[in-house]
């Protein structure tokens, strides 16, 4: 490797991990109740007395800022993941319907427990979002074995994404207003209201699935110069492409059921990360994505909270307005190159 | 290093239960280049990645040293086999380097880390294929030519036993094709590799293989040297070759020949009229030929595009029938065209022929 | 349809047998000596106890309001428990200001769910926006560093809460007590006004509550309308145009409909004109046709301008649909407008069923109306 490259790629991790420090630290201390930023720190290791600060920083604060960045981190491996996979730069984590089925479930759950007057409790919206998502996820591991090729595996999977798009606006016709507005409100993200049990759920998850995708690395590696090659360098591909879907769907899955389906971040930041760097090799971009994934959504909620505080933004609204442009900006480059090969 | 690395026995290759060619039974030794021919859609490249086990065989086997291919594990099969494609690779942001590293990847860790030997190896095949200098270059910067090169050097990299190669030389120019073929032929001698490719340049595969496989209706039709092959007409069978005609010692191909009666007579040898000869077909004028020796060097450019012709055994000098049996075509001709300008002991007869017509005009 | 349900079975079947119901925990028992005397409220009870705690019980859910002097009971599992005085209050049920305000109580309210300029009272709406009520946020993402900031001592959360059940958890989880009130669910419209007195409980301050209660049903009481034949009742229809062209009704044991009904008039749509079941709450969208079919010859026609703004002519509504021109209630003028407070003005609906029997009685020109307006 190349001095010149080596060079570049140390620049950018410390860069990334600064921002995140950064980021991760203004997440902490800026919010609408005015704490001081020793009170905060304070709060954080226990000398705190102000008992409301104390928990403002724990309780409120602090899991939603880990969350945040848990979840960034795990939108952007996803996003990584599928682009690769597919060699397709508008892949993104909902690419395979993960998110629709998940709003289906919870649309049904929803509506059918509040009709019988049964009450719901987070978990089990979070349950039911879960359970849609892995039902999604099963569809196109089936279908996955039968395609020819993997064009024909995004089309399925954005068939199931219409499918349950359907079914939910066939269940919301039958619904209250009152359901309808939740459901949208559900469906738009949001990371209001995360608790540090949630927390702990998520970071088992996400860290897991990043670690199982990152030794992942080699074969990935291998499929970037086609099936063909990567076969051959030992590869074996239905293996791989089922751990691939796996893998994106659990990362996915686990954002859509805890924070609703945040759009943009999975398919802007490998973009970006990629464009930094120089380079598409996972062992480099996937935990370089990661920290700019929870980079991205730090910043993206903060601006959500406070630009029209207390009225808190949807965390989708946010993330497009910043991702929709660099999404453009990297469809423009890529026609520049000299063509792919 | 000799003794058969690759052989198959009774294997019939196809898609799903599809057979498009049966019956294969050939032997590979080290060192040897093996190159299958045969008309478009009979099924070279099938055979080609069934060799290469990217396409299960429908019947029979292949074996590498004697280890049937079915049974290995891919990471066996890995290391011993290594593969070159025409088909468009669709990396991004990778540079030269990084496309042949991945070369190494059966003999790398978990994590896909290459080690200072797998870095020595790959710099070695890089040099051996001359891309070393291409090693920071974005594989979608540069040229085809130089980017087949870049995965010939991957598949080096891989320090296979065999080395499959389907239409190696396709997108490159006459340059880059005698290299690479060059290339693959010193691989096979100094480090004892078996070479399998499948070329559409015929004079190239004549030139460049010790055996040729010939695919003709689902079947494989003949092996052999490429002296067995090219001769005759075979390969004009193999290729029912029906707008032109191919000359086999050569292995070139002449445009079809322009029939009819002969309205030009063109007097050659020596080679001097190849250039008259292709002009009149161009223009599409059929002529006659004569007195050609039969080992004159246009001979066969003669044979493929004169309307009539008329030769002379070989070494003797050109006899007077010869002559009168020219002069009688020549009256037919409305023109003649000498292209020789030496006369010798051979030719003579030729001099004599141009007199008469000299004689015959003035009239 | 069916394959809705079943679906919607099988996921919440799944869910519920993965996680367990909300079991029924063993709630702490108390001595009770008396309850409070509720005219037409069904939603809620309360039981005074002997230690003077007051047990509320709204819809299953049970709360211990314990008065200043008093301390909590050791044991007060299933109860959430509201310890007076109770300051700081996060209103997130619109219909409850207006009963806070009425018995005085706007002054404990500091924070609440609805922007000032979705207020059309006109105290609230100067309240809010002059910062004495705070705006935090929707009921689906309030702020919560506010909530604990200013330590709030009670959110009053309407049912919308249950949609969002991660907000309840996380207010509990903060020590904050929330309580859901269920008023949009009572039957008698009366008996939404009647919440006053479990608020002014809570305040402190019940014989105010208990009083202003009185006052404001006294006119009601005084019609006489039960004994005018179903026949003879004039028939109307409260609707509004969708934004999709859909015209939503409210359904018939809806407050709204029994308004009318006990306002002496008759309201229009049956269940089985619409398929529902009797006891259908709130409202539904019909199409245009099967509007008209059952409302076209109704004696009075009343717009909701709750959600879309207040109309002033009878061409302002058929330029809502002009299908509306046909009807017997607009070629006879007898069309009338609702005001855009009907809905937050919770102590109003004694008045608001006086101002319908007007209507209904033909006296409507010559009294005047709080709540409603004859369309041009």
């Amino acid at each position: 490797m190349s001095r010149k490259r080596a060079i570049r790629w140390t620049i950018c991790f410390v860069s990334l991990v600064l921002l995140a420090a950064v980021s991760f630290v203004l997440e902490l201390v800026i919010g609408s109740a005015d704490i001081s930023v020793s009170d905060v720190f304070s709060a954080l290791t226990g000398n705190n007395s102000d008992k409301a600060a104390v928990t403002i920083v724990r309780d409120i604060r602090l899991p939603r800022t880990l969350a945040a960045a848990l979840l960034g981190g795990a939108l952007s491996v996803s996003g990584f993941l599928l682009q690769s996979y597919f060699n397709n730069p508008i892949a993104g984590p909902y690419v395979l319907g993960i998110s629709s089925g998940a709003k289906l479930t919870v649309a049904l759950a929803m509506m059918f427990t509040m009709k019988y007057g049964i009450l719901l409790n987070s978990a089990e919206i979070v349950g039911a979002a879960f359970v849609g998502s892995m039902l999604s996820m099963g569809a196109i591991l089936l279908l996955s074995g039968r395609v020819r090729n993997m064009a024909q595996l995004i089309i399925a999977g954005v068939m199931i994404g219409y499918i349950c798009s359907a079914l939910t606006e066939l269940t919301v016709t039958f619904a209250d207003d009152a359901n309808i507005v939740n459901l949208h409100n559900w469906s738009m993200g949001s990371f209001s209201g995360i608790s540090m049990d949630n927390v702990n759920v998520i970071a088992v998850i996400v860290l897991a699935a990043t670690a199982a995708a990152f030794m992942l690395s080699k074969p990935m590696s291998a499929y970037q110069l086609g099936e063909s090659y990567a076969k051959n360098m030992g590869v074996d591909l239905k293996l791989f492409r089922t751990a691939l879907i796996l893998l994106s769907s659990i990362l996915s899955a686990c954002v859509t059921a805890f924070a609703g389906p945040v759009s943009f971040v999975g398919i802007a930041v490998p973009h970006l990360v990629r464009s930094a760097f120089g380079t598409s090799k996972p062992i480099v971009i996937i935990p370089a994505s990661f920290i700019g994934g929870a980079v991205f959504c730090l910043v993206c909620d903060l601006i959500a909270r406070m630009l029209f505080a207390p009225v808190e933004l949807s965390i989708s609204t946010v993330t497009a307005v910043f991702g929709a442009p660099v999404v453009i900006m990297a469809m423009l480059s890529r026609r520049n190159q000299k063509g792919s090969v | 290093m000799s003794g058969v690395i690759l052989s198959s026995k009774e294997l019939s290759v196809g898609y799903g239960k599809k057979v498009v060619v049966s019956g294969l039974a050939f032997e590979v030794s080290r060192g040897e280049v093996l190159t299958i021919i045969g008309p478009n859609g009979a099924g070279k490249s099938t055979i080609l990645r069934s060799i290469a086990a990217q396409l299960p065989a429908i019947s029979g086997t292949v074996s590498i040293a004697k280890n049937d291919l079915a049974a290995m594990s891919a990471h066996d099969i890995a290391q011993k086999l290594s593969v070159c494609f025409t088909e468009r690779i669709t990396a991004e942001r990778m540079t030269c380097e990084d496309v042949v590293s991945t070369g190494r990847y059966p003999y790398t860790g978990r994590l896909g880390i290459l080690s200072d030997n797998d870095r020595k190896v790959v710099h070695e095949a890089m040099e051996l294929t001359g891309t070393i200098y291409l090693a920071d270059t974005d594989i979608r910067c540069i040229s085809d030519g130089q980017r087949q090169t870049v995965m010939l050097a991957r598949a080096i990299a891989q320090q296979p036993e065999v080395l499959v190669l389907d239409e190696p030389t396709s997108f490159l120019d006459i340059n880059n094709k005698l290299r690479l073929l060059s290339i693959l032929r010193e691989l096979a001698r100094s480090r004892g590799i078996a070479v399998v490719q499948t070329l559409h340049e015929l004079d190239l595969a004549q030139r460049f293989s010790d055996k040729l496989l010939c695919i003709r209706e689902n079947k494989a039709d003949r092996i052999g040297t490429p002296e067995e092959i090219f001769t005759g007409a075979y390969i004009s069978e193999l290729y029912s070759i029906t707008s032109g005609t191919f000359e086999p010692v050569y292995a070139t191909a002449e445009a079809p020949k322009v029939s009819g009666e002969p309205q030009v007579f063109v007097i050659g040898g020596g080679g001097s009229g190849i250039d008259t000869y292709r002009r009149l077909q161009r223009q599409g004028i059929p002529f006659a030929a004569g007195v050609i020796h039969e080992n004159d060097i246009e001979y066969p450019v003669a044979g493929s595009l004169a309307a009539e012709l008329i030769t002379e055994k070989a070494f003797e000098p050109i006899s007077s029938e010869s002559v009168q049996k020219a002069l009688a075509v020549m009256k037919k001709c409305r023109e003649v065209i000498c292209c020789v300008n030496e006369f010798g002991t051979m030719n003579m007869g030729n001099k004599k022929l141009l007199e008469e017509y000299e004689r015959y005009s003035k009239v | 349809m069916r394959m809705v349900r079943l679906l919607s079975f099988i996921t919440a079947a799944a869910l519920l047998s993965v996680t367990g119901c909300e079991k029924r925990k063993d709630t702490a028992e108390f001595d009770i000596k008396g309850s409070m005397e509720l005219k037409y409220s069904e939603q809620f009870r309360v039981d005074y106890c002997e230690n003077g705690c007051s047990v509320v019980d709204i819809g299953g859910a049970k709360y211990l309001i314990v008065p200043e002097d008093v301390d909590i009971p050791d044991d007060t599992t299933g109860m959430t428990v509201i310890k007076q005085p109770v300051e700081n209050i996060y209103v997130a049920a619109t219909s409850a200001m207006d009963l806070f305000d009425s018995i005085g109580g706007l002054n404990r309210v500091t924070m609440t769910s609805t922007t000032a300029d979705s207020w059309s009272l006109p105290v609230v709406k100067d309240a809010v926006s002059s910062g004495d009520i705070e705006y935090i946020g929707k009921y689906s993402s309030p702020d919560y560093e506010t909530l604990v900031a200013e330590k709030c001592g009670l959110a009053l959360e309407s049912t919308m809460i249950y949609h969002t059940p991660k907000v309840k958890e996380q207010l509990e989880s903060f020590d904050i007590p929330v309580m859901v009130e269920r008023s949009s669910y009572e039957t008698h419209p009366l008996g939404r006004m009647e919440w006053v007195k479990l608020y002014g409980l809570i305040l402190g301050d019940y014989e105010a509550a208990e009083q202003l209660f009185s006052e404001k049903t006294k006119a009601f009481e005084e019609l006489s309308v039960g004994d005018i034949p179903d026949t003879e009742r004039k028939t109307a229809a409260f609707f509004y145009v969708t934004s999709n062209g859909y015209f939503n009704i409210r359904k018939p044991a809806d407050y709204v409909a029994r308004m009318i009904g006990l306002a002496g008039g008759k309201y229009i749509f049956t269940a089985d004109d619409l398929s529902v079941d009797d006891n259908a709450l709130s409202t539904m969208n019909i199409q245009a046709e099967t509007f008209y079919e059952l409302a076209h010859d109704a004696d009075i026609l009343i717009y909701n301008s709750t959600i879309d703004g207040e109309l002033n002519t009878i061409d302002e509504l058929i330029g809502k649909n002009s299908i509306l021109a046909d009807f017997r209630a607009v070629r006879e003028r007898n069309v009338w407008c609702t005001g855009q407070n009907m809905f937050q003005q919770t102590t109003g609906a004694a008045d608001m069923i006086c101002d319908l029997n007007s209507i209904f009685t033909d006296k409507a020109d010559s009294a005047e109306l709080t709540y409603l307006h004859r369309l041009d």
